[in-house]
């Protein structure tokens, strides 16, 4: 199970730092930033599709974290938490971003590259699987970070992006042909 | 196609619930037996599976510079939040308070269009007696004090200037036919006076009921703008009183008085606690 890999990645030993930097403890926030900094960031960038923006929301997941912190009850791992907060800061961001974003991915619905017979996008090149993840369409893209790279499952990534988790099924196997495509080339 | 019974076409839409582990016991041995005989098929889902695993082995990337720097300045000089406003005190008002409230500007809104057609309606049919004519008519019985008739064709009614709206002085008004109206106090400046008088009273009385369940900030407001409007009905009645026959001052008088009216509609209609 594809979920099971977060487990493994999930450092120990956070629940002191988080106890402390709930508190007000900068030093303690800071051993966990480092912690899970690369983490977040590979979330963010991955999700966004850009380094530069990247960059720029896991410093908005951190500052979220910071002021959400006291409301932390230890349910859940932190890192669970940490991520869980990552993906919807990410998410309401895309969500505020300008109309051409929104066009965007308004026009991934009807991709004809979605056709498995069908040729690769002529903009895709070969590329390692990073970059061809970073070359699809936002939907498919964000569908495909959460389940294949990230460990969410389908009831939890409709809940997270708004849509059906049959939607959340056709994205991720439209996701996985057009990366075959371009892995292809 | 293959020797099995599925369509290749038939394995692509199996294909999503293969990957995901849901399709039943009898669908899966259709999709294996297709898969072992069918090399395209069984590609593709061997290059699926592959970027499935990759993606999960995925290693984290790492930032081109330090963010922490810029974190701790937002977490550091966090927002400062404005003063917190107080809690306003919830004041229930009964619904049908504010129903009353609004019956209550409607019907006075009737009173004043039915009084001020009326009395415009008299003023025109008295203008077209008097324009033919060329007599001095004596007042309709209307059940007004009336003034004689020497008082009336040479001084007008106190106030009289507070015409009605819509009846500012035609040329006509200013010639002849204007000496004549004047000499009817029951239609003309005195009873659009007394109608607004009347209205201005009834609203203020539901305003000063209403005080109690609007802002006192708007309360506040409310009142001032009523003393500025105060000011000018009393500037332009103290101008008319020298100078009578002014239409100007006679409009400004009507659209002071008018104003007064609407402000005072517009308190009584407002949602409370504002």
């Amino acid at each position: 199970m594809l979920g099971a890999s977060n487990a493994v990645r999930v450092p120990m030993g956070d629940s002191a730092d988080v106890a402390l930097a709930a508190g007000g403890d900068r030093q303690a926030f800071e051993r966990l930033y480092r912690t899970h900094a690369n983490r977040v960031y590979s979330l963010c960038t991955r999700m966004s599709g850009s380094r530069v923006k990247g960059e720029e929301l896991t410093q908005d997941v951190f500052v979220r974290t910071w002021e959400k912190l006291p409301q932390f009850r230890g349910e859940s791992a932190f890192s669970t938490w940490l991520h869980r907060l990552a993906v919807n800061v990410v998410l309401n961001t895309r969500k505020t971003e300008g109309k051409q974003a929104s066009r965007t991915d308004e026009s991934d619905v009807g991709d004809e590259r979605w056709d498995v017979a069908g040729h690769a996008p002529m903009h895709i090149e070969r590329m390692d699987l990073s970059e061809a993840i970073s070359k699809l369409p936002a939907g498919a893209r964000r569908v495909f970070v959460l389940h294949d790279v990230e460990g969410f499952k389908h009831e939890e990534i409709a809940e997270l992006c708004g849509i059906t988790s049959g939607g959340s099924k056709a994205q991720l196997h439209r996701a996985r042909l057009l990366l075959r495509e371009a892995l292809e080339r | 196609m293959t020797n099995s019974n599925m369509t290749c076409e038939a394995f692509d839409a199996a294909l999503p619930d293969y990957l995901e582990g849901t399709l039943d016991e009898s669908m899966r041995a259709s999709v294996e037996a297709h898969l072992r005989e069918c090399v395209r098929c069984a590609g593709l889902v061997r290059d699926l599976e592959n970027i499935q695993k990759e993606a999960a082995a995925l290693p984290d990337l790492v930032p081109s510079r330090d963010l922490w720097e810029g974190i701790e300045a937002r977490i550091v000089a966090p927002v400062i939040p404005l003063a917190a406003r107080p809690e306003r005190e919830k004041r229930y008002v009964p619904a049908w308070m504010g129903i009353a409230a609004a019956a209550l500007v409607v019907s006075t809104a009737g009173i004043t269009y039915t009084l001020t057609s009326r009395s415009l309606a008299g003023r025109q049919a008295q203008s077209i007696a008097l324009g033919t004519t060329g007599q001095t008519q004596q007042p309709l019985d209307t059940g007004a004090p009336q003034q004689s008739p020497d008082a009336a064709t040479t001084e007008p009614v106190n106030g009289g200037s507070e015409n009605l709206p819509g009846v500012r002085g035609s040329s006509a008004q200013r010639g002849g036919v204007q000496a004549n109206l004047v000499s009817q106090p029951q239609n003309g400046p005195a009873s659009s006076d007394a109608v607004y008088g009347k209205e201005i009273e009834m609203l203020q009385r539901i305003v000063s009921q209403r005080k109690t369940q609007l802002d006192s900030s708007t309360v506040a407001i409310i009142e001032k703008n009523l003393k500025i409007i105060d000011a000018a009905i009393a500037q332009s009645r103290a101008a008319l009183a020298n100078d009578p026959a002014s239409m100007l001052l006679s409009g400004q008088l009507t659209r002071a008085l008018d104003k007064k009216v609407e402000l005072l509609r517009t308190a009584a209609l407002l949602p409370s606690n504002t």
